[in-house]
């Protein structure tokens, strides 16, 4: 009883804490309605103007997703042979590898393509580091626990018939568990080509810098538009991904 | 001491969270003979063919050869393989990294790998995947898994329990004739004594981590 009261009060805290730091106003949101208002009734019909552009800014947009997914991939592959228990070669880089991967997953790829801007400067390239960065981390985490989650008695089996470690992982368990790993690459990709579309907001190319523009120019046709292309482009990976993971099974 | 073909294992004890499983056990398995061991669930079976394989660590003595090769209880395959690349799994201890990740496989390795899926009955089912076979085709596809190590100890732990009794016959028919045509010396644990009987030439209890001997058949001269 008194530890539910205790959880009840911290959660009452939490909130007060909270509602202090945003501080919600209602009364702005009203007042701010009619201009909102104001904006999507001048936002049509959309500005699809200029459509080589727009064309040029999607493609950076499904390029830096892509190339940041695999460049990822490749990076989470080692990582996560470290990172999981049932084949990690040296136990004790588990858990130093282990908090990498979580320094990686805390920092955006937003805030990683910020900092690569002002490295590599402006374009997609920033875009494309800031997102292989972070989706390092992620996948190869979930690799890592799709490892540990597999039926190891082949792995067990293989290493009772001389094979390494090491063999045994690139023999038996990854291929064992290619639609978990595969699955988990195409969810990546496609929440990459979600995040690629804010990346042009520091700089970092697609079709954030576009939208950015629009925005900036109070241009709302046009920032529809945009909208509209990146809600097809989101929905198309999307269903993509869903029938290449159903495919792999 | 030279070591001797078949197995040879002497007061082999296994503590578990100082908890005793086998307790002094000692058994030979000559070529060509096929050995059982019976006992209820938990009475170490398991265990004491884990500790032959070097697959747990063991006080006492296991004389064999080269490393036994060991068929586990529910195939231990990779679903998604195919037979003749489970098979190959077999091989790892004869190739290296590069060429097992590149799956670059010696000739001779492949041509053996056919020729283990042959002699376990499966000619023609080299490419399909192994949890598309059926019960009694995974298991043949682990026996020539451990065929392709090449060992000259066959270890089976209850390589019948989830087969229908056609397909449990089929498949201790082929140990016995693996252990009598090719000079195997097979250890296999099963819990159905009426199969004990009609397969094996010696036969072993395990009770309580001791090993009790029961009889030798009428019909096989005693190999030890």
């Amino acid at each position: 009883m008194i530890r539910r009261l205790g959880w009840a009060i911290a959660l009452v805290v939490l909130y007060a804490v909270c509602i202090r730091v945003v501080s919600p106003d209602l009364t702005r949101l009203w007042a701010g309605l009619p201009r909102l208002a104001r904006w999507l009734a001048s936002s049509f019909p959309p500005d699809f103007s200029g459509p080589g552009d727009l064309a040029r800014r999607a493609a950076e947009t499904v390029a830096i997703a892509t190339l940041g997914t695999t460049v990822a991939a490749v990076l989470a592959l080692p990582l996560t042979l470290l990172a999981a228990r049932p084949v990690a070669p040296l136990p004790w880089l588990y858990h130093p590898v282990r908090a990498v991967l979580d320094v990686l997953r805390g920092v955006d790829g937003f805030v990683f393509a910020l900092i690569f801007v002002a490295a590599v400067g402006l374009g997609p390239f920033a875009g494309m580091l800031g997102v292989s960065l972070h989706s390092a981390g992620s996948i190869a985490k979930l690799w890592s626990e799709a490892l540990e989650a597999a039926d190891l008695a082949p792995v067990e089996a293989a290493m009772s018939a001389g094979a390494s470690r090491a063999q045994a992982a690139t023999v038996v368990l990854l291929p064992e568990t290619l639609p978990q790993t595969m699955s988990v690459l195409m969810y990546i990709w496609e929440f990459n080509i979600r995040a690629s579309t804010v990346l042009g907001v520091v700089g970092a190319g697609g079709l954030g810098q576009e939208l950015k523009n629009a925005v900036d120019l109070l241009d709302f046709s046009r920032v529809m538009a945009i909208l509209l292309i990146i809600i097809v482009l989101t929905l198309s990976a999307d269903r993509l991904s869903a029938y290449l993971r159903r495919s792999m099974l | 001491m030279s070591t001797p073909d078949g197995l040879r294992v002497e007061h082999l004890s296994v503590d578990r969270g100082g908890r005793p499983i086998l307790r002094d056990v000692s058994l030979r398995v000559a070529p060509g003979e096929m050995v059982v061991i019976e006992g209820e669930s938990g009475a170490g079976k398991t265990t004491l063919l884990r500790a032959i394989a070097g697959l747990l660590p063991y006080d006492g003595r296991v004389s064999a050869r080269v490393r036994p090769a060991m068929v586990f209880q529910a195939h231990a395959l990779a679903g998604r393989l195919s037979a003749e690349a489970n098979v190959l799994v077999g091989t790892l201890g004869r190739i290296g990294l590069a060429r097992a990740t590149m799956r670059l496989w010696p000739a001779a390795e492949r041509a053996l790998v056919r020729d283990c899926l042959a002699r376990v009955g499966l000619d023609g089912l080299g490419r399909s995947r192994a949890d598309h076979l059926s019960g009694g085709q995974r298991q043949r596809v682990a026996i020539a898994r451990a065929l392709a190590q090449r060992a000259p100890v066959l270890l089976a732990d209850e390589p019948v329990a989830s087969l229908d009794p056609v397909n449990a016959d089929a498949v201790l028919t082929l140990l016995r004739d693996l252990a009598r045509q090719q000079g195997l010396a097979v250890l296999l644990c099963l819990h159905q004594p009426e199969l004990a009987q009609r397969f094996a030439d010696r036969r072993f209890r395990l009770r309580q981590g001791a090993l009790l001997a029961i009889e030798a058949r009428c019909d096989h001269p005693p190999s030890v």
